[in-house]
């Protein structure tokens, strides 16, 4: 290219801190008009912090931010979209009964009648420029992720936005839709204008952006301009150069983690599903006849695309859903349709997705959310009444220690915790009961690399000491790196369980989409 | 550090308070009366004379009581907002049973009887609503408000009719001699009551905060998926947590009748329900903070009645105190939350 491409935003010497801790430490950070520029780091790196001051929702400490050139003050979210620059959350901003058309007209209209006529040439205008294909007349709560994406893609090009921001993109999306996404990325740099590409997926980041800015514990590590790297052809070592800057020498090694070697031969069977079909709160099938054995220490991975039945499987398990036919047998005892308190307290424990709405209480302390399954149980009360408020407290320090969970105290608010370390909190709790059987139920969902990898050992330690472990993931590298057999869910049934052992990505990928060979 | 953690939480009541005052002199000013000399009777004569005092603390222990329950469900996070009909129910079950008792049975045993009678005429008024929220999850605001409109209309049947004193006379159930009242806190004028809502709520405190049972209700009231992954028992947990708050409502009635009016008089409709709804929001929940604030309305409303007679204001003008705090302590906890007054436009 013979044009010098234009800088769009510059920031210069950003530092923003909470109550003494550093979030971002002099950082500078350009976007060049057409370019996408991946932010990459590990959960707590300042990525967000960094863009949430170039969004208007926090003010720097220090430093400057220019727009086109000209310095700017951005005070507020409107602020920042005037000057052009749209940002999109891990957590969409539609409203799912209203229609798409609808949503893009929220907030951009003064007048009283939604002037509809002018929205939808301007729509399909968008939409065609980009390639952004979206029906204007459906609903939202009828999209999928994926497409809702889109939709906030479109609602900020409607209103001029010229730089995207996009919050962890990937991390809604099945891996199909994945390549729909770049593929919508690429299409609007090629239309001159610029993303910003926060993620803590290294292979993203390098397959999709132009230049890497690699954030660490709020300093700036270093930035890569693929194109200048991809001319020199090294290969392989750019992964790694990148993955020591994201971590110190001493957790790289930590990070690669150790393969586990499949069991050779199954224990009994100690939790066994027959025929198990189950209805979702819309009274579809969500699960129909799945059977299978879990045995002894074993980790049976349950692959497959989110909205698959992953949900409806674990709680039918675990007591919080119905089984409309069907059996769930635990160690010869009957759990079908029993409930919650009655499965826990056989020794079955569950590790929820939803880790902020269900996994935890997080207006109380973190001691009193540690014993959410043990609080009737002695020390931490006298014959289940009295609560022993020292134990609960120990105990709770307890977890923080053998968990490394970062929290000042036992007696610190839950709220005010990453979400990684209130993973590990609820991790901690499911694990340290003596488990017989343990559903997990995408446990490294959105947290970062070192916090997977301690999940991740957890859970192969439990299986160790005999555990039985589900391991119900949307994650194929976790399923593969963790288990010793993986079965795969399709629309509600579950297509075959494989041993992990000379199954290949693209099997199972096959299996995902609901395409068997058991005809061969 | 101890002190900072009991005068912190106090300042948003106690900016709700001299902000309420001052507003409500302004109202005063503007019906064209003068704010000084109605605030100076109103303490003067609330604070400042031995029946004012006695009074207030008088009006204390049905507060008292009604708190306690009441903390308990909203720690559970269900709205039961039918204190007044529970109350009603409970003074009636009371008024009608306490002539039957009255020489049966040495003092302690027949008040002891007496309490758990207008503690399960409470509870029993809030079976209702219990089992429709629990079951149905239908409404328990509605429910409960409606079922105050029923307990006053039964209660006034029941008081005009089938239990009558003197049919044909004034309705009232049989009035109790004064020697088979709640016995008076030695050297005073004023009943055990008051020590019995003392207790109640300190009780309660330390109920929530430090027993299994207490866990239960502030997981439900704090996160209600959470508590179902954690396996309690909702349908059970929001019914019991319904039928203490109703228990204790009933109790306040008993205290009531057997403490101050010794029968159930008419159409009698105190109100204390909506003098305790927001009394324990300002506390926070915290059984110690609705001590003082107790204190602080009862006074209200016994000053008030002096002031009014004094300086010629409506009696209902500390009603409108009550809500002002109301609306200042909301403020105040908004601005302690966002750090600033009002959102940028």
């Amino acid at each position: 290219m013979s044009e010098v491409p234009q800088t769009v935003i510059k920031m210069r010497g950003i530092s923003k801190r909470f109550n003494g801790l550093v979030a971002n430490d002099n950082i500078d950070f350009d976007l060049r008009r057409g370019e996408i520029h991946a932010l990459l780091g590990e959960n707590g790196a300042g990525k967000t912090t960094l863009m949430n001051i170039l969004s208007g929702m926090y003010q720097p400490d220090e430093g400057e931010i220019y727009v086109k050139g000209k310095e700017v003050k951005i005070t507020s979210p409107e602020d920042s979209l005037n000057l052009g620059i749209g940002m999109v959350y891990q957590h969409l901003s539609l409203v799912p009964t209203l229609s798409v058309l609808e949503n893009i007209l929220l907030g951009t209209s003064k007048r009283f009648f939604l002037p509809k006529k002018h929205t939808e040439k301007k729509f399909e205008e968008t939409t065609k420029h980009y390639g952004l294909s979206v029906d204007p007349d459906t609903e939202i709560c009828q999209l999928s992720a994926g497409e809702q994406q889109r939709v906030e893609i479109v609602k900020l090009f409607y209103r001029g936005s010229e730089v995207l921001v996009l919050d962890e993109p990937t991390s809604v999306l099945a891996p199909l839709e994945v390549e729909d996404f770049f593929k919508v990325l690429k299409n609007v740099t090629k239309a001159g204008k610029s993303v910003i590409f926060i993620t803590h997926k290294l292979e993203e980041a390098i397959r999709i952006s132009d230049r890497i800015t690699v954030l660490r514990q709020g300093e700036k590590v270093g930035e890569i301009d693929l194109k200048a790297v991809a001319g020199k052809k090294e290969g392989e070592p750019l992964g790694e150069e990148i993955v020591r800057m994201m971590f110190k020498d001493e957790e790289a090694k930590f990070v690669e983690g150790i393969k586990k070697a499949p069991k050779k031969t199954l224990d009994r069977a100690v939790l066994t599903l027959e025929g198990v079909t189950a209805k979702n709160d819309r009274g579809v099938e969500a699960l129909r006849r799945v059977s299978f054995s879990l045995h002894r220490g074993e980790v049976l991975g349950i692959a497959g695309v989110d909205g698959n039945g992953q949900k409806e499987l674990a709680e039918v398990i675990v007591g919080q859903h119905k089984v409309s036919s069907g059996k769930i047998v635990l160690n010869q005892s009957d759990i079908t349709n029993k409930s919650v308190k009655f499965i826990n307290e056989r020794g079955v424990f569950y590790v929820t997705e939803d880790r902020i709405e269900e996994g935890c209480v997080s207006n109380l302390s973190l001691a009193d959310n540690a014993i959410l399954r043990c609080y009737k149980k002695e020390p931490f009360s006298k014959r289940g009444m009295l609560l022993n408020l020292e134990a609960i407290k120990e105990y709770g320090n307890e977890l923080i220690k053998n968990f490394s969970i970062k929290a000042p105290n036992a007696e610190a608010l839950v709220r005010t915790l990453s979400g990684g370390n209130i993973q590990k909190l609820i991790l901690a709790r499911e694990f340290s009961q003596k488990p017989i059987v343990l559903v997990c139920n995408k446990p490294t969902h959105g947290l970062d690399v070192m916090t997977t990898q301690f999940i991740r050992n957890e859970i192969r330690t439990q299986s160790a000491r005999g555990v039985s472990v589900l391991l119900i993931s949307s994650d194929l590298d976790e399923i593969m790196e963790v288990s010793d057999r993986i079965g795969v869910l399709f629309k509600g049934e579950l297509m075959d369980i494989l041993p992990n052992k000379g199954t290949t990505k693209e099997e199972m990928g096959r299996l995902m989409l609901g395409l068997t060979d058991k005809g061969k | 550090m101890k002190l900072k953690k009991i005068i912190l939480p106090a300042i948003g009541p106690i900016f709700a308070i001299l902000a309420a005052l001052m507003v409500g002199g302004v109202i005063l000013f503007i019906m064209g009366l003068n704010p000084v000399r109605a605030y100076s009777e109103l303490f003067k004569l609330g604070m400042g004379t031995y029946l004012g005092i006695t009074e207030s603390l008088k009006k204390m222990a049905p507060l008292l009581i009604m708190s306690a329950g009441l903390i308990i469900v909203f720690r559970a996070g269900i709205w039961n907002i039918g204190g007044d009909g529970q109350f009603l129910i409970g003074a009636i079950f009371v008024g009608g049973i306490a002539p039957l008792l009255v020489n049966e049975f040495p003092p302690y045993l027949y008040f002891s009887i007496l309490g758990l009678v207008g503690f399960f005429g409470g509870a029993m008024w809030v079976v209702i609503p219990a089992m429709l929220k629990a079951k149905y999850q239908i409404n328990e605001i509605i429910i409960t408000m409606m079922m105050n409109f029923v307990a006053l209309n039964f209660t006034a049947y029941l008081v005009k009719g089938p239990l009558i004193a003197h049919p044909g006379r004034y309705p009232q159930t049989i009035i109790l001699p004064l020697e088979k009242r709640l016995p008076l806190i030695p050297f005073t004028e004023i009943h055990i009551g008051l020590i019995v809502g003392l207790i109640a709520i300190i009780l309660v405190h330390y109920f929530v905060r430090r027993t299994t049972w207490g866990y239960e209700f502030r997981l439900l009231g704090e996160n209600k998926k959470a508590a179902f992954y954690a396996g309690l028992n909702i349908k059970k947990v929001t019914i019991l947590a319904m039928l203490i708050s109703g228990g204790f409502a009933g109790l306040a009635g008993a205290n009531d009748v057997l403490g101050i009016k010794g029968s159930f008089q008419g159409e009698w409709n105190p109100g204390y329900a909506f003098s305790a709804i927001p009394l324990v929001f300002l506390a926070r929940f915290n059984g110690f903070a609705v001590i003082p604030l107790a204190y602080f309305f009862s006074f209200l409303a016994i000053g008030g009645e002096f002031m009014s007679r004094a300086a010629n204001v409506p009696v209902f003008f500390v009603h409108v105190i009550e809500a002002l705090m109301l609306i200042f302590f909301g403020l105040s906890e908004y601005i302690q939350k966002k750090g600033k007054l009002f959102w940028k436009f």
